[in-house]
């Protein structure tokens, strides 16, 4: 995975996003299985806890899979265009309302984005202090979240009925102006990388993959 | 030809009635004004006019739109929109989100109509030759201006290929020069036979484009007849519409003794 | 006193929206300011209460450069209604949304409750005071929206488009409110692309293109004929009453009285 996040030149972003993303849950695993886990080598005590070897060990394996989930969804997230896969999933049978949607919530966020900073400006126009104390910020809450919701939910009756006029409501596939280019190379890719899975898989039922300790 | 016939209609949940004793016919070809005061119901004759009340937002509809011959009482709302098509003030809310360029926007309307691609690229073709976009289709549609939005919107409507396109206030929103674009668009369009509604505020707009203008005022048709006509109307203010430029002044020198025709020999 | 001294704006993509402009706005003036989406007209106004920065130059109110202040604190000096209501609409009721800004300014008890039934009476929300904003139009939640900024009390208003989408008679009851804030002395600014409505209530025109000022003076200057090829340069038009007076050799009439004005004394 390493060596195709290099290609792809988002290794050094990768890992950094994997680690920050794993830490919170790495502290909590390795606070609860180091002191926690039942075993007969014990390393160090603070007060009632003792911290045991097989604690340590299987701390350590379960940072390497989670460390290996973060990275592979990340590389995913990085390297694929959003728009590309959802429209390449619609072409080989995602309905077409399930692609609608999954695009739509993309572009929703930097919309909301920016209507937040326009509402943002709007209320601080008026006197609403956003660089203050604590308690002006929470007092900042309901006119800064509420005309977000509420102009999003007005707005909504409009747009959807804009979409009907074009037809979104059609039940049935519909022919894609969009293709996303396969090739050669990625298909061997793709096969190598399931044959791959297929392997491992089987090797670990039948108790032969090589273990850490 | 679209022949409108309203008893009544309500919002779905609501006992009041929006609309009541209304007659309109769009011709082939026809630019209609819709003027009147705001909360008169405008927005609401638009979207029956369209068919969208009842087919997609509910409600109660005593009487029958026809479009072309066909009831549109039995037609889903894929089946009404390559009729009859509403368009909105707000650019914005009319972008789909899924498109990269202005090209793939305005093919949105004939994809999801099911259509082959070779159809579905002759239709946008079609639809930016016919408001003259050609400039803007590798545009990102999330970085036009106002004016140019709204063109998008317009042709996005234009390329499910209806005989009959009514828009709710297309220059709200817009500077001059952007209002001046979709005037001339739109003229453009009726000389291709589409019938068009177009509700607006800019009675000067609609001066120099509509062929008639219809005025509703709590919820029913209280003048329909040729622009110049409705629009010398005494009471068009009372009524809660601004005349246009040229009516103001001519009753301005009325009032001040002056024979309005010397303005009249004066148009710059 | 409003002074804006060499104001350059450039946006972070590189934009110059307002290009070095200079001005001068006094106390109680009506100020109109116009020209095409892009001119760089909301740009600059949003210099004048702190929403925006100046990349270069500076923006003095009654001597004190705005840069020294938060938008918060410059919010007592300079109220500004944005063009889309819904863009700051929350409250539960009309009331509490009036009262929103003129808390936040200071206000409390009578002067409070003053100030708010003012601003409900001026835009005609009287009865309203309960409703709920989202029951009420579009067009009378951009009211709402004047109100709650008019009832800031504030010395200098700024309005975006306060005239877009209303109807006849939501246009008069704007224009009534731009001549009050007038003669209560208040300084009024207004963007907006309503030729007829900027030469009826406002004494000062400055038309803006590509973030520069090209013109600027009273409506009869600025609508006069030698000046319509700098107007044709933004796409503006002069009124109806302007085109007509001068081709008539009336002299610049911009607005409707002051054609019929001129024809009565011919």
């Amino acid at each position: 995975m390493l060596p195709a996040a290099i290609v792809a030149g988002v290794a050094r972003r990768l890992v950094r996003v994997s680690f920050l993303l794993t830490l919170p849950i790495a502290i909590s695993v390795v606070l609860v299985s180091v002191f926690t886990r039942a075993g007969e080598t014990v390393l160090f005590e603070i007060g009632p806890f003792d911290a045991t070897l097989e604690g340590v060990d299987f701390a350590a394996q379960t940072l390497v899979r989670l460390f290996a989930i973060s990275t592979s969804i990340g590389l995913f997230g990085m390297t694929t265009d959003p728009r590309a896969f959802v429209l390449d999933l619609e072409r080989r049978g995602l309905s077409p309302r399930f692609a609608f949607v999954a695009l739509a919530t993309l572009e929703a966020v930097p919309a909301m984005v920016e209507r937040a900073q326009v509402i943002a400006s709007a209320q601080r126009a008026r006197g609403l202090d956003t660089e203050g104390g604590v308690a002006a910020r929470l007092r900042g809450v309901l006119p800064l979240a509420g005309p977000v919701v509420l102009s999003s939910l007005t707005e909504v009756e409009e747009r959807s009925l804009a979409l009907e006029v074009r037809a979104f409501g059609r039940p049935g596939r519909r022919h894609l102006l969009w293709q996303v280019p396969d090739s050669t190379s990625q298909f061997i890719a793709r096969a190598v990388l399931l044959g791959a899975l297929v392997l491992a898989i089987a090797l670990r039922l039948t108790g032969t993959f090589p273990v850490l300790f | 030809m679209l022949e409108l016939s309203v008893e009544s209609y309500r919002y779905p949940g609501y006992a009041r009635n929006v609309l009541h004793d209304i007659a309109l016919r769009l011709g082939d070809g026809e630019i209609v004004g819709l003027v009147g005061p705001n909360d008169a119901g405008k927005s609401t004759l638009c979207l029956v006019a369209a068919g969208l009340a009842p087919a997609s937002i509910g409600g109660v509809l005593m009487g029958t739109l026809t479009l072309d011959g066909t009831p549109a009482a039995g037609l889903k709302t894929h089946e009404l929109a390559e009729r009859a098509v509403v368009g909105f003030q707000n650019p914005n809310t009319q972008r789909s989100g899924l498109a990269a360029t202005v090209f793939e926007e305005i093919a949105v309307g004939p994809m999801n109509l099911g259509l082959e691609v070779p159809e579905i690229v002759a239709r946008t073709r079609e639809a930016i030759a016919r408001l003259r976009l050609e400039a803007l289709i590798e545009r990102d549609p999330q970085r036009l201006s106002g004016g140019q939005a709204q063109l998008v919107a317009i042709a996005s409507l234009l390329a499910m290929r209806p005989r009959h396109v009514i828009l709710d206030e297309p220059t709200a929103q817009l500077d001059p020069e952007g209002t001046r674009l979709v005037g001339e668009a739109l003229k453009a369009l009726a000389d291709d036979g589409t019938s068009l509604l177009v509700a607006e505020h800019k009675t000067d707009l609609l001066d120099g484009l509509c062929q008639r203008v219809v005025v509703i005022d709590g919820g029913t048709l209280v003048r329909d007849g040729p622009t110049a006509e409705v629009f010398a109307d005494p009471e068009l203010e009372t009524l809660g519409v601004e005349p246009p430029a040229r009516v103001r002044l001519r009753r301005a020198a009325e009032a001040a003794g002056i024979d309005p025709r010397v303005l009249e020999g004066a148009r710059a | 006193m409003i002074e804006i001294q060499d104001l350059v704006h450039v946006y972070d993509g590189g934009t110059r929206a307002v290009d070095g402009v200079s001005l001068r706005i006094g106390d109680g003036e009506r100020v109109a300011i116009v020209g095409q989406n892009g001119s760089g007209k909301s740009t600059l106004v949003r210099h004048l209460n702190g929403l925006l920065r100046p990349t270069e130059g500076r923006v003095l109110l009654d001597g004190v450069d705005a840069a020294s202040k938060r938008v918060a604190q410059l919010a007592a000096t300079v109220a500004l209604a944005f063009q889309d209501p819904d863009r700051q609409i929350f409250a539960g009721t009309v009331k509490a949304e009036v009262e929103f800004g003129p808390r936040n300014a200071g206000l409390r008890d009578a002067a409070l409750a003053e100030a708010v039934d003012e601003a409900l009476r001026a835009t005609g929300l009287e009865s309203d005071a309960g409703t709920k904003p989202y029951d009420l139009g579009y067009s009378r939640r951009k009211l709402l929206a004047l109100a709650s900024v008019m009832a800031m009390r504030t010395p200098v208003v700024v309005l975006d488009e306060p005239t877009t989408g209303q109807d006849a008679r939501g246009v008069r009851r704007i224009e009534a409110i731009v001549r009050d804030l007038g003669s209560a002395g208040r300084t009024v600014i207004a963007i907006s692309h309503d030729m007829r409505f900027v030469a009826d209530c406002f004494e000062r025109v400055i038309v803006m293109r590509q973030g520069v000022v090209i013109l600027d003076g009273s409506p009869a200057q600025v609508f006069a004929q030698d000046r319509w090829p700098e107007l044709a340069s933004t796409y503006l038009e002069p009124p109806l009453a302007a085109c007509t007076g001068a081709a008539l050799g009336l002299g610049s009439t911009p607005t409707d009285a002051r054609l019929i004005e001129a024809l009565a004394a011919r």
